[in-house]
């Protein structure tokens, strides 16, 4: 490159200029700049230099090339120069990121301590990539450590830097080489939490030996059990349990703090730079995965990270075998080659999951397989990935940005629908929700957010109801209808996930002993507690929604669900409606909600003769939640049910009202107007049964129906419809010959 | 001294009014612009106050619901509200005010922990909404949330008055986050 000049030149001036750029491409213009200054100083040159077309990536080489030379001793006015070479490569590298040539000089620079402190911590704060960083340049970057030449404070945020650029660095083969390096660091103590991240991200299977298992706990006994030191030695314990003795919480905890990061909003810009426009969710089919190939200069960085197997060899993108590899035998399935479910299958027992656990989440196939393996590890680095991702990228509540906000809410949605993939909720989620549900408005991602709530694991319920009904309920009592609906919808996915869960767990394990550490009863008590809590937020809000039909359907679908708990599940457990909700269903306007209630009883009758009969045949009292007084309640309901709709008797028991009252309310023939023919919904039904039998009647009478035509009337309703109807007289009503009046 | 009392004046037909009080003058403008733009079956009124006691010598409606709003970004909004708190009645705490917390969403720029907050809702045995005011959307549908909470509190909701309020709105404090 350098042989390309002219020979004219003075000799000091082209030895220093082929010093420093090896690998820096210069445009011909700005060496010709260069030429004709050589006599005078070189600073003056940067002010004679001023082209009326000079652009800024010229005044960036010239910038890199300053630094690279190093400090003037002797010139006065170097600060100012200094200072706007500086500004140059601030400029640059917040608008459109340093190229990695760039960023390989002037880490050397700033590193090598040529110039002061604070320039050198400047620097690495505009260390920003407008692609990716070349491995070379880290590793050279840190044999300058080595050197001591560089102050601790800009070690601390070289460290720094290095995490929050992981995801930017092309290879990371030669840095997994430094594990040893950077482990021996630790002992500083001002590094230590940094580096404890960085070998956090780095360490697989082979770097965990005892002599370093040995050292993290020397170093936890020095300084105490550190979340970051905690971090490592759980990710350790994984990988070789056998190795640490010492008990780690078993609740995954978010290890490291969210610290400052300078350098996070410009990421996000290059991010999104990178990608182009934001990927929709991608459908997780179980057909051959369109995986992208890794390229080295088109690197997307989105938000979720493409797979990328650490050992797939990039050279003319075929696969090389190392000698070591075949010897060792260990040799990995590179995960772009996995495309189908057959394949997976075939290669299970070699697959090493990528670095960036973040990219199972639109690859189906890994997602099977992180299902099926249960290594702790996966799953460890998979939240720690996600709990990272939602909590210090994305603060939703700052989001003022449309584009921003849908970005989100895709990113929420693959998440959702691994959860739903895997049928199982993952902790970070839980945790986020946890954190976000105060502040929430109830309106920005919301269907995001409910479903993320229907997906809340299985906890007893005192635990939950603080973390998370205590800041839904204000929302759900001062919301619209429509919100009240959608969280009474995601409250009974929640109950099945629940319930589902828990029936998994009693039929893999026997009574006594489960997974969860609780006993059955302490389980039931908390499903039975969150229904009654559900129910009491339904009568609440029937209450404040001037008893809406609309309102009561969901509340009934969620009735609907409970009502079966015995039957489908297998789970001890009966709880009836709430009054408020049954005598609403009951006397509403609306027929399919009388038909649903009725289909609801049906199911009752049916869970509470089978619980009975079991009590009966084992004759031992379990830990079961049925009591007589369920029973009482539920004939209690029968009764008025049966009364107002059959018999014509209605409200006869219990507390309802003095007859004598209605009698001086001037109603004579009241209690008709509730049986099936004179009740408010279902008069239509009547009046078009009657003119379908006899059309051209002018004038019809509903005390017609009685005897043999109320038995038709009844064929009528059940063939417009009234499953519910039909179901609920074949297993509660005793039909006898006598005509009903 | 004039204390202000929830029963002392003859409610209006159909009417329902909130007294809103903060140092933040621009924020409640915008938030009273946004309830008056909500569609409600009652006809609102909504009044501005920097701090309480009012000025007696104007005639006002019966007010239904006072709400205080706070700035965690600044102390004296919070000390503002808390020397307004001595001219409301105790009558008007069961149920009829309620504290709105703005800021709450940059943590960097709080001066005020949310825990001080939390803890005088509990004191007053009053609701607290958080709301980041400065964001239209948030803005909005707080406002919607208020109107509702207003038509509970002037009688316009059959079955529910403004004595549920409290139980119903009413987080339990001290669910300690750094635990997760």
């Amino acid at each position: 490159m350098m042989s390309t000049q002219r020979a004219t030149k003075n000799s000091q001036v082209r030895t220093r200029i082929s010093q420093g750029s090896n690998s820096f491409q210069t445009s011909l213009s700005s060496w010709e700049v260069k030429q004709k200054s050589s006599g005078s100083k070189l600073n003056s040159s940067m002010e004679d230099s001023k082209h009326p077309d000079d652009q800024p990536e010229d005044d960036l080489q010239r910038a890199v090339k300053y630094f690279e030379k190093g400090p003037m001793k002797t010139l006065r006015s170097k600060d100012k120069i200094l200072e706007k070479h500086l500004k140059t490569v601030e400029n640059v590298a917040w608008k459109n990121g340093l190229t990695p040539e760039a960023i390989d000089i002037l880490l050397n620079v700033a590193l090598s301590g040529k110039f002061g402190n604070a320039v050198n911590m400047r620097m690495l704060k505009y260390m920003i990539p407008a692609t990716l960083i070349s491995e070379d340049s880290v590793v050279k970057a840190v044999s300058w450590l080595c050197v001591g030449k560089c102050s601790g404070n800009t070690k601390v945020l070289f460290y720094r830097w290095l995490v929050a650029m992981f995801d930017f660095i092309d290879h990371k083969k030669q840095i997994g080489l430094l594990y040893g390096f950077f482990f021996a660091s630790l002992q500083d103590d001002a590094l230590c939490p940094y580096v404890c991240h960085l070998l956090y991200l780095l360490t697989k299977k082979e770097n965990v030996k005892p002599f370093r298992v040995r050292k993290l706990l020397d170093l936890q006994t020095k300084i105490g059990m550190q979340p970051h030191l905690q971090a490592l030695l759980s990710l350790y314990k994984f990988f070789a349990p056998t190795l640490i003795s010492v008990s780690l919480p078993a609740r995954r905890k978010i290890y490291f703090k969210k610290s400052e990061n300078p350098w996070a909003s410009a990421l996000h810009a290059v991010r999104l730079r990178n990608q182009g426009p934001f990927p929709e969710p991608l459908k997780l089919a179980l057909g051959p995965v369109n995986v992208r190939f890794l390229r080295r200069k088109c690197n997307s960085h989105s938000i979720i990270p493409v797979v990328n197997s650490g050992s797939y060899a990039k050279e003319g993108g075929e696969k090389k075998m190392n000698l070591s590899d075949c010897l060792g035998g260990s040799s990995s399935l590179p995960l772009e080659q996995l495309q189908s479910f057959p394949q997976l299958l075939q290669n299970i027992h070699c697959l090493e999951l990528p670095s960036q656990m973040g990219s199972v989440l639109n690859n189906s196939i890994l997602l099977h397989y992180v299902n099926c393996v249960r290594d702790e590890s996966i799953l460890l680095r998979f939240y720690y990935w996600l709990s990272q991702t939602l909590q210090e990228e994305y603060i939703w509540y700052k989001m003022k940005n449309c584009e921003e906000g849908k970005e989100f809410i895709n990113f929420l949605d693959t998440v959702i629908r691994a959860e739903c993939f895997l049928q199982e909720g993952f902790y970070s989620c839980e945790a986020f929700l946890y954190k976000s549900l105060p502040l929430w408005d109830g309106f920005s991602c919301r269907s995001q957010f409910l479903q993320l709530v229907a997906w809340i694991p299985f906890s007893s319920f005192s635990e939950v109801k603080p973390l998370l009904f205590d800041h839904l309920a204000p929302l759900f009592f001062t919301s619209t209808i429509y919100f009240k609906c959608s969280v009474l919808q995601s409250l009974k996915e929640m109950l099945q996930n629940w319930l589902l869960q828990l029936s998994v767990d009693t039929y893999m394990q026997p009574m006594t002993s489960s997974p969860l550490e609780t006993t059955l009863g302490g389980s039931m008590n908390s499903v039975s507690n969150l229904i009654d809590y559900v129910g009491w937020m339904s009568t609440i809000a029937m209450r404040l929604e001037s008893n809406s039909t609309f309102l009561l359907h969901f509340i009934l679908d969620f009735y609907e669900k409970v009502c079966d708990i015995y039957v489908n599940y297998n789970l001890p457990l009966v709880v009836l409606l709430p009054p408020v909700i049954f005598h609403s269903a009951l006397l509403s306007l609306d027929a399919s909600i009388l038909n649903q209630l009725c289909y609801i009883m049906h199911r009752y009758h049916n869970n509470l003769a089978a619980a009975k009969k079991k009590e009966l045949l084992q004759k031992a009292k379990s830990e079961f939640n049925f009591s007589s007084k369920t029973c009482k309640e539920f004939n209690h309901y029968l009764t008025v049910m049966v009364g107002c709709l059959w018999t014509s008797k209605p409200f006869e028991k219990g507390d309802y009202f003095d007859p004598q009252v209605l009698e001086k309310t001037g109603m004579a023939e009241y209690k008709h107007s509730l049986n099936l023919v004179h009740h408010p919904s279902l008069l239509s039904y009547a009046a078009s049964f009657l003119l379908q039998e006899s059309p051209e009647e002018r004038t019809i009478s509903m005390s017609s129906i009685r005897g043999k035509k109320w038995n038709c009337y009844l064929d009528y309703l059940f063939s417009e419809g009234f499953q519910g109807l039909k179901l609920f007289r074949t297993s509660s009503i005793r039909c006898s010959s006598v005509s009903q009046s | 001294m004039s204390v202000l009392r929830p029963m002392d004046k003859l409610p209006d037909l159909n009417r329902a009014t909130v007294l809103l009080v903060s140092t933040e003058d621009a924020l409640l403008q915008q938030l009273a612009d946004a309830m008056l733009r909500e569609d409600c079956a009652s006809e609102l009124r909504v009044h501005l106050a920097k701090s309480l006691p009012l000025p007696s010598n104007v005639n006002r409606p019966r007010v239904d619901l006072i709400v205080f709003v706070i700035n965690l970004h600044s102390k004296y909004s919070l000390q503002n509200v808390e020397e307004s708190l001595q001219h409301v009645d105790s009558s008007f705490f069961l149920g009829k005010v309620c504290f709105l917390v703005t800021g709450a969403g940059r943590e960097s720029h709080c001066s005020i922990h949310r825990n001080t907050v939390v803890k005088l809702a509990h004191t007053y045995r009053c609701s607290l909404l958080f709301c980041d005011l400065e964001v239209e959307g948030f803005r909005a549908t707080m406002a919607q949330r208020l109107v509702r909470m207003l038509q509970i509190c002037a009688g316009h909701v059959p079955g529910v008055s403004a004595l549920n309020l409290p139980s119903l709105l009413r987080s339990s404090e001290g669910t300690l986050l750094e635990e997760l």
